[in-house]
This record gives structure tokens, sequence and C-alpha cells, in this order.
């Protein structure tokens, strides 16, 4: 679930940044639900890192959970979901203390995205206790076939600034 | 006594160290740029951050259209700015000047260079010239940095904010007060307005702070016809109903910006000259921000429409709304100033937007 929302955030914010909007769907639309679910995302990978946690059979203590790669069970598939999940910490809290940090610094830091959902994705593939069930399969595929179309269709179609030419002549004005 | 009662003189600067911010402080100066933010709070800020390389920047650049009181005083006065700019340096450990002034106000830059030549100090080696871009944003703290860093003059998002990147912009009209505190120990206690439209001198007067703008209008020689409103602050400031105006005193907290105070006379249709306005503070966004570059342009086309074809309910009620969409969504505060321009205009011009029509019948029968 936490990697479908994932996704979903991914996706949306891909097409936040191409600007995306119809007569049914507004463009504060694509942004408002790339918040809500972003935070919805974060909840949910709260409750799946603690009941990993508490579940007396994994027996895996709060440093495996935090500290990446100090894990005894799948020490290497376990620490791609740690970092990934501490990435995205990064990126909410910087999200939301964007006021305070200034455009640039928070635009660095939410580029970890690219970083952090194909790390979570690996970290799915590789210790899932369903992994090669034809559901989860299917769920998989269809999260990396979205972000795929996403970034595909995002780079094939290039910048959709409609204030870059207004810009361009403004800066060449006020030199 | 008056800054324009000083003598622009060569004289050697006095002793400053960071207990002059205290000085600052106790003097109550407020910057003459437009913000009317606390010098004393601005310095103080930058020596925190600053080692040594501080950057003075000495504002001129002067884009408010009306405004004409930092060319009449680089003009008149420029050891004066330079005794500011220097003791800044010298406080905030500053490693380089950049006199920052309009690149159509020649005879000012002139005046200053050739004040600069006179100088004798060190901190004449690191002073050094940029030409401001004649657009309204280029005064803007953050758009002069932006030039001076990368040539182009428009407005950055802060954070950080200037005085985090140890730089301190700082108007012509508050340097000059720096340096008579510097010099006397006390601050003038005067500001200067540029007084426009419908007096009979309009132009630069000097009034002591507490003045009302009633008074500063007598010094102007009076009203030159029967006025209808005052536009305190200029552009960027807000419409007052003339007796409001009239009775409001030049002090930090009345909003005066950088100084302008432009008298509508009676004979003039105040619906055309907002939309006139709104239509170059329109032309003057930066393109950086969606709501500024396409919600100014929307707002000065709504009132161009309501100007020439007549006002009805419809346009005046979704051009409330629209103002309220754009105000405090740019980076910088351009497309805040042009919505509290409208916003005042619409309250106290309220009869003249409710009746305006394309043939102005209503400024023929009042």
């Amino acid at each position: 679930m936490s990697l479908v929302l994932l996704s979903a955030v991914v996706i949306l914010g891909i097409l936040s940044t191409q600007r995306v909007q119809g007569s049914f769907w507004p463009r504060f639309l694509t942004t408002g639900l790339h918040r809500n679910l972003a935070l919805m995302t974060v909840v949910f990978l709260v409750l799946h890192v603690v009941t990993a946690v508490v579940d007396p059979y994994t027996n895996l203590g709060w440093a495996a959970a935090l500290i990446p790669f100090s894990s005894y069970y799948r020490t290497f598939w376990l620490g791609l979901g740690v970092i990934s999940f501490e990435l995205l910490l990064a990126i909410v809290v910087t999200s939301l203390l964007r006021g305070f940090l200034g455009h640039r610094t928070w635009r660095v830091i939410h580029w970890l995205t690219y970083a952090a959902w194909p790390v979570g994705v690996v970290h799915g593939l590789g210790t899932g206790t369903d992994t090669f069930s034809a559901w989860m399969l299917a769920i998989t595929g269809a999260c990396i076939a979205g972000v795929g179309i996403a970034l595909v269709w995002k780079v094939a179609s290039g910048s959709s600034d409609p204030l870059a030419d207004a810009r361009a002549t403004f800066r060449r004005e006020a030199r | 006594m008056a800054l324009l009662d000083q003598p622009d003189v060569l004289a050697p600067l006095p002793p400053v160290g960071l207990h002059f911010i205290e000085a600052l402080d106790h003097s109550g100066l407020f910057g003459r740029g437009g913000a009317s933010f606390p010098t004393g709070t601005k310095w103080r800020a930058v020596a925190q951050r600053s080692r040594g390389d501080a950057v003075i920047v000495v504002n001129g650049a002067e884009g408010e259209p009306q405004s004409k009181k930092d060319r009449m005083l680089m003009s008149t006065r420029p050891h004066l700015i330079l005794d500011g700019a220097f003791i800044a340096a010298r406080v905030l450990r500053a490693r380089r000047i950049v006199l920052y002034i309009g690149e159509g106000y020649i005879a000012a830059r002139d005046s200053m260079l050739r004040a600069l030549a006179q100088r004798t100090e060190p901190e004449r080696g690191i002073v050094s010239l940029a030409a401001a871009p004649a657009r309204y944003v280029a005064g803007a703290e953050s758009a002069a940095i932006h030039f001076i860093n990368e040539g182009v003059a428009t407005p950055t998002s802060a954070p950080p904010y200037p005085f985090e990147l140890a730089t301190l912009v700082q108007n012509v009209e508050t340097l000059a007060h720096v340096a008579v505190l510097a010099r006397t120990g006390a601050i003038p206690g005067t500001v200067l307005l540029t007084m426009a439209g419908g007096v009979a001198r309009q132009g630069v007067i000097e009034v002591e702070t507490g003045t009302t703008i009633a008074e500063a209008i007598t010094r102007a020689g009076g009203p030159s016809v029967a006025p209808r409103a005052v536009l305190v602050g200029g552009y960027f400031g807000r419409w007052m109903d003339n007796d409001e105006a009239r009775r409001l005193p030049v002090v930090r907290e009345s909003g005066l910006g950088c100084g302008v105070v432009g008298i509508l006379p009676m004979s003039r249709c105040p619906v055309c000259d907002v939309a006139a306005i709104m239509g170059y503070l329109a032309g003057e966004s930066s393109a950086q921000c969606g709501p500024c570059f396409f919600g100014l342009r929307a707002l000065a086309d709504a009132c161009t429409r309501i100007a020439s074809q007549g006002s009805n309910p419809v346009a005046l009620q979704r051009l409330e709304r629209w103002a309220v969409e754009v105000r405090g969504r740019g980076a910088c505060k351009h497309p805040d100033g042009a919505v509290i321009f409208l916003s005042s205009a619409m309250s106290v011009f309220a009869r003249e937007f409710e009746l305006h029509q394309s043939d102005h019948r209503l400024r023929q029968s009042a």
C-alpha cells in the first residue's frame, strides 16, 4: 500500500511540474492531492515500520528500523527500506519548512524523491513476503509503469512554462 | 537641522564602531526606500554575519516613477551619501561598496562620481558603480543584489534574505541621515517627500517628522486645483480620501513608503488613472510568478474595460475577487503592492467605480 501511495505521489508531482489541467481537473487538485497523499504515505510507512518492529516474529528492534544496514535479518534489503524512508522524511520535513529554507534548498532536496522511490521499489522486490505472487507483481509492475510513463512524458514534452517567453523578455530588458 | 540644510563638504569621518548601531536604534531612523524598516535592526543583522566581507549597496535606483527625491539628493548632497556609505562600510566591515544608481539619472551619477573622486578615505578603493535598469522592480533589495551578482535586476525569493548574505541594501536618503547622525549625534528628524500631481509646486520638499500632509501640501504651494484624493507612497502606496489624507502625519507608522504624495484633482477621472497605472504595474512584473504576471494583467485589463466601456456590478465584483487571489502569491511584494493600490482605489473611489460610464457623464454632472 505504501508503494502504491508513494508511486501516486511521484506521478502527481511529475504532473504538477507539467501543469496538467482540464475542465474537471483544476491545477490545484494535482498539487493538493500530491501534498495530502504524500503525508498519507508517511503515515502508512510509519505503520509499516512500527508493525514490522513490534511483530514478535521478526524481532527486528528499533535500531534496525532507523539505522540503515544494521539489521541482522536481510541486512541489505531492509537497509534499502530504511534509506528510502529516511529520504522521504527529509523531503516531507523540508517541504513543511519550505518558507524557512528558501526555494533553492527545498528544490534540491525534493529531487531526492527520484532516489527514494526506486530504492523503495527495490526494497519491496528484495524483501517483500509476497513479492512473486501474481497480484504483488501486478501492483509493483503497475507502479513502475505509471511512474515510468509519467517520467518519459515529462522528458518528452519538455518545459511547459507559460512564463518562459515573458520572463526571457524581461530579463533581456532588465540588464 | 534639516537634511537639506546640511553642508555637503569634505570633512574627516567621525570614529565609529559597533556601538554606532545602538545610536541608530535610539535615533529611531527607518529606511526611506519604501519598506520603512528600522535601520538599526538591519545593520545589526548584517553585522552579525559579516566576516569582514559585507557588501554595502547604496540604493539610488529610484524606480518609482513619481519619486524624485533620491535623484535630487544624489545631485546635491553626494558627500553626505558617501559619508553614510563609508560609515556603514566601517561599522559592518565591508569589502565592497556598490553605487546602484538608476541608469537614466546621469546628473545624479556624475555628481556621485565627482564627489567620490574627491575622497581620500581607503573606502574609496572598494567602491564600484552599477547602473540600475529603468524597471519598477529593479530597486527592490533582492533585485539589486541579483543584478550586482548576476547582471539581471529581477527580485528573488526569500530566504535567503539580503542580511543573511551579509549585504546591506540602503536607500540614499537613509544613508544621508546616517551621516548626519554620526557627525552631529542626532538625526535630522525629517522626511523627504516628492509632491506630485495637483499642487502648485511639484517636486521635493523636506518636512519635519509629525508634519501633516495638509501642511506638506501648503509647503508645496497648496493645491493647484480642487483636490479629490491623495495617493500616499506612490504606486506602491494607497489612495486616501482628501480629508483623511490631510490629517495624516508624516511618521513611520503612516506608511509613506518612498515619500511620494500624489494629489489627484477633481478634474481627473480616477477610474481612468487607476486603470492606466494598473496597466503600468502589470507590465513591470518580472514574469517570474504566474499569479503576478497573469493576475496583474487580468486586473489591469478588467480596469481598462471598466474605464473604456463603463462599469457594471459583475465586473466590479470580479475585480474585487481577483484582487484577493493575487495577494501574497509572488516571490516578491510586487503583486501585493499593486493589489493594495487597486483595493484602496476601489474603496476611496467606490462611487466613481460604480457609476463610471464610457463617456464620463458622471464627472461632468458632478
